[in-house]
C-alpha cells in the first residue's frame, strides 16, 4: 500500500510535468509570445490573384514577419481581391507608396505577402490602403506564357510536348 | 430468413439495453457530489492512472518523435526540403498522432486497470458489500476513476506531443543534421496555439471521457468470473480503440473541413 | 464481551427458548404451529407473498416469512433456492415482482435510494466471501464504516475498532491485510466490520460454508453470542445442520420457492413431512431426487442409435 504522501508528491510532479510540456509547446513549437505582446493595426490591399494565400498567412518585410493576412474578400464587380493584413505596431512607418507582393516560400512552400518599403514621406495609418500591389505568380500561367512566345517564335511545336 | 432478423433484432436490443446501462451508470456517477474524503479517492487514482501511465507514454513518444524526423526526412530531402521536418513532424503530431495514439496506449494501459479493478471488486462481493454498508460504490469505487481518465488523458497528451516533438529535434537537428535555425522557426512559423494545438487538446478531452467512460462501465457490467473479467477488459480496449479512430475521423472532419 | 465465552450454547438456548418462541400470525402451514395460544411477539421482519422469477426461473411464489426481534433466524434448503437472493431483497439491493418485505416497520421494496442508504446503516451483512476491501488493512476496514458514516474523531474510531476486533478476537490483527488473513480470520474481521455501526439486525450469508472446525465453533459461538450481547436480530442462511441447529432458535426450510419447514431446531427434528426429514438427514435421494429425471435407464443404456 503506497502512502498517502509519495502519491501526493508524485501526481504533483506529473501535473507539473503537463504543465511544462504545454509551455513547452506554447513557446518552443507555436511561437505564442510573437504579436500577442505588441497590438497590431490594419491595413488593407487589392490584388487581381491571390491564389494559394490564406487567412494567418505571413506577411513580411525583407524576410522578417511584421503580421498576418487577417481577411480576404472578393469584389465580385471589379473581379478583385481584397486582402486585409494585420501588421505590428512595431513597423508603423510604411510609407503611402509601399508595395506589397505575393511570393511563394521556397518551390513547394506557402504563399506569403512581402512589404518593400517605398520613399513617399507620408506614412499609411490604421484603415489605409496599399496602392502597390503585384500578384502571386500562378506557375500555370507561367507556363503558358512562355509556351505562347515559344510557339510564336517557331511556326513548330504549337501547343505541343 | 426470419430467424436471422430475430437474432439481428435480439442482438440490437441486448446493445441498446448495454447501451441504456451505462448511460444509466454515468449519470448516477456523476450525479452524485462531491464530498470530504474524496479528494483522497481522486488522488490515488490520479496517480493509478496518470503517473503509472507515463513511461509507456514517454517511452512511445520518444520514438514516435524520432521515426517521424527519420522518416520525413529522407523523403523531404529529396526535395531539398528537409528544413519542413519540423513544420510536419508538429503538425502530424499536435493534430493527429498525438491525441491517437496517447488515447489508444491509455485504453489499452489505464483503460483495462481500471475495467480489471472495478470487476475484480464486482467479483469478490467488495462493490456488494459497500452497498450493503450503505455506501454508493459508483460514487466511492468508480467516480474517482473516470474523473482521473478523463483529467488525466490530455495531460498525457501533451507531455507525449511535447517529448515526440523534442525527440524529432533531437534526431533531426542533432543527428541528420539540419538547420536548427529552419527546424524550429519552420515550426514556430507554421504551428498555432488554436488551430492545431487546441484543437488537438479538444480531441484528446474527448477521447478522455469516452475512454473512461467504456473503461470503467464494462468493469462495473462485468459478470462477475474470472472469464468476465477477462472479456470485459477485451472490450474495454478494443471498444475504446474503435471509438477513438473512428471519432477522431469525424473530429477531423468537422475541425478542419475545409479541405477543398 | 466475556459473556461470549461463558456459556454453552445449548443451555442458554434452553433457558430462552419460550421468550424468543415466534407465534405470529403470518405463517402459511399451520401444522407448525407449535403455540397454539397465538402469542404475538414483536417481529423485526415480516415477509409477505414474495414473489420473484428470473427470467423464466421462479425462484420465489408466494413466500411468508417473519423473523422476530432477538432471535438467530436461520433460513435453510437445497442449493440454489434462492436463499442469497432472499437476503438481497431483504437489503433492498433487489426489487421482488409482487410482494411486501417489511423490517422495522418500513416497507423495503419501496425505498428510494436515499431512504435505503438511511436504512442500511442499521444493517449489517456477512458475505459468504467476507467481501473484505483488499487494498485496506484489517484495521482500515473496520474503520470504514465509521469513517463514512459518522464524523467521529480519528481516536474515537481508533478505540471502537479495537473494540469490535476484541470482539472476535482479533485485535492483535489489526494491521495485517486481507491477503495475508486465513478464511475463518477473514470472516471474523467481515463480521467486526459488519457490527461496526452497532446494527439492529444482522445477515450471514452462509458464514459456515468451508470453514475448519475450529472456525466453525468460533463463528457460531460469535454469532450468537454477539446476537445476545448487542441485543441485535441475526438472520443466517445456511447448508449446515450441526451448527446451525446448535445457534438457532427458529429455522426456516425453503424449497422451490415456498416455506416448506418451520419451528425450532428441535420440533424440526420431529417433523414428519418427507422433505423436511430429508433435509435434516441429508438423505441422499427423497422428495428431492437423486436421479436428474432421464429416461429408463435400461433402454437408454441398451437403446442402439
Amino acid at each position: 500500500m503506497i502512502r498517502m504522501r509519495t502519491i501526493e508528491i508524485s501526481v504533483g510532479a506529473f501535473m507539473l510535468a503537463g504543465i511544462i510540456a504545454l509551455i513547452f509547446i506554447a513557446v518552443r513549437v507555436s511561437g505564442v509570445n510573437l504579436s500577442q505582446a505588441t497590438g497590431t493595426y490594419t491595413l488593407t490591399a487589392r490584388f487581381h490573384d491571390v491564389a494559394g494565400l490564406r487567412v494567418r498567412s505571413k506577411v513580411s518585410m525583407a524576410g522578417v514577419a511584421i503580421g498576418r493576412v487577417a481577411k480576404i474578400d472578393v469584389d465580385s464587380e471589379y473581379g478583385e481581391a481584397i486582402v486585409t493584413f494585420e501588421i505590428s505596431d512595431k513597423v508603423a512607418n510604411l510609407s503611402a507608396d509601399c508595395g506589397a507582393q505575393i511570393q511563394t516560400e521556397g518551390i513547394l512552400g506557402g504563399r506569403y505577402v512581402s512589404i518593400s518599403q517605398g520613399a513617399d514621406e507620408k506614412l499609411l495609418k490604421d484603415g489605409d490602403r496599399i496602392r502597390n500591389t503585384q500578384d502571386a505568380v500562378v506557375l500555370e500561367n507561367l507556363i503558358g506564357e512562355f509556351l505562347t512566345r515559344q510557339g510564336g517564335g517557331s511556326n513548330s511545336d504549337k501547343g505541343g510536348s | 430468413m426470419l430467424r436471422l432478423l430475430r437474432l439481428l433484432g435480439q442482438e440490437a436490443l441486448t446493445r441498446l439495453g448495454t447501451l441504456g446501462r451505462s448511460a444509466y451508470v454515468l449519470f448516477w456517477t456523476l450525479y452524485s457530489l462531491p464530498r470530504r474524503g474524496d479528494l483522497e479517492l481522486l488522488g490515488k487514482q490520479l496517480y493509478q492512472v496518470g503517473v503509472l501511465s507515463l513511461a509507456i507514454i514517454v517511452l512511445s513518444a520518444f520514438s514516435i518523435g524520432a521515426v517521424l524526423a527519420l522518416q520525413g526526412y529522407t523523403q523531404l530531402a529529396k526535395i531539398g526540403a528537409e528544413q519542413s521536418v519540423g513544420l510536419g513532424v508538429a503538425l502530424v503530431l499536435l493534430r493527429e498522432l498525438g491525441p491517437v495514439v496517447t488515447g489508444l496506449l491509455f485504453a489499452g494501459r489505464a483503460g483495462s486497470a481500471m475495467t480489471a479493478e472495478i470487476g475484480l471488486m464486482k467479483t469478490t462481493d467488495q462493490l456488494a458489500g459497500m452497498e450493503m454498508m450503505g455506501v454508493d460504490p459508483l460514487h466511492r469505487v468508480v467516480a474517482p476513476r473516470l474523473w482521473a481518465g478523463i483529467v488525466c488523458l490530455p495531460v498525457l497528451t501533451l507531455i507525449f506531443n511535447a517529448v515526440a516533438i523534442w525527440a524529432a529535434g533531437l534526431v533531426g537537428v542533432d543527428w541528420l543534421g539540419i538547420d536548427p535555425g529552419g527546424f524550429w522557426s519552420g515550426m514556430t512559423d507554421g504551428v498555432e496555439m488554436w488551430e492545431d494545438v487546441g484543437k488537438g487538446m479538444v480531441k484528446s478531452g474527448v477521447f478522455a471521457f469516452l475512454i473512461s467512460w467504456i473503461a470503467v462501465f464494462e468493469g462495473y457490467d462485468a459478470l462477475p468470473t474470472a472469464e468476465g473479467i477477462g472479456n470485459a477488459t477485451t472490450r474495454t480496449v478494443v471498444y475504446s480503440s474503435v471509438v477513438v479512430l473512428a471519432v477522431d475521423f469525424v473530429l477531423t472532419l468537422v475541425m478542419y473541413g475545409e479541405f477543398k | 464481551m466475556r459473556a461470549i465465552h461463558s456459556s454453552a450454547p445449548q443451555d442458554r438456548r434452553e433457558t430462552e427458548e419460550p421468550r424468543r418462541r415466534a407465534a405470529c400470525k403470518w405463517y402459511s402451514l399451520p401444522r407448525f404451529d407449535a403455540d397454539p395460544a397465538h402469542t404475538l411477539t414483536d417481529n423485526l421482519i415480516e415477509i409477505e407473498g414474495l414473489s420473484f422469477a428470473r427470467g423464466d426461473r421462479v425462484i420465489f411464489n408466494g413466500l411468508d416469512l417473519t423473523v422476530p426481534r432477538g432471535s438467530v433466524t436461520a433460513l435453510m434448503g437445497p442449493s440454489g433456492t434462492g436463499k442469497t437472493t432472499l437476503l438481497r431483497i431483504i437489503g433492498g439491493q433487489i426489487r421482488p415482482d409482487e410482494g411486501s418485505v417489511r423490517v422495522d416497520g418500513r416497507e423495503v421494496t419501496r425505498m428510494s435510494r436515499g431512504e435505503l442508504l438511511d436504512f442500511r446503516r442499521g444493517l449489517g451483512m456477512l458475505f459468504q466471501s467476507s467481501a473484505l476491501f483488499t487494498d485496506f488493512s484489517v484495521f482500515d476496514n473496520v474503520a470504514f464504516p465509521l469513517r463514512v458514516h459518522t464524523d467521529l474523531p480519528e481516536d474515537m474510531i481508533r478505540d471502537l475498532v479495537l473494540l469490535k476486533l476484541n470482539s472476535v478476537g482479533l485485535r492483535g490483527a489489526r494491521d495485517l491485510m486481507p491477503a495475508q488473513l486465513s478464511g475463518g480470520m477473514s470472516r471474523r474481521v467481515a463480521l467486526a466490520r459488519a457490527i461496526a455501526l452497532d446494527p439492529k439486525f444482522i445477515m450471514y450469508d452462509e458464514p459456515f460454508t468451508g470453514q475448519d472446525p475450529i472456525s466453525l465453533g468460533v463463528l457460531a459461538t460469535l454469532i450468537s453470542g454477539l446476537n445476545r450481547a448487542l441485543k441485535t436480530t441475526s438472520l443466517v442462511v445456511s447448508h449446515d445442520i450441526h451448527e446451525t441447529t446448535q445457534i438457532a432458535d427458529l429455522i426456516y426450510i425453503i424449497s422451490d420457492g415456498r416455506v416448506i419447514g418451520r419451528g425450532s431446531p428441535t420440533e424440526l427434528k420431529h417433523e414428519r413431512s418427507q422433505m423436511v426429514q430429508q433435509f435434516m438427514t441429508g438423505a441422499p435421494d427423497g422428495p428431492v431426487p437423486f436421479h436428474y429425471p432421464a429416461d429408463d435407464f435400461l433402454e437408454d443404456v441398451l437403446g442402439a442409435h
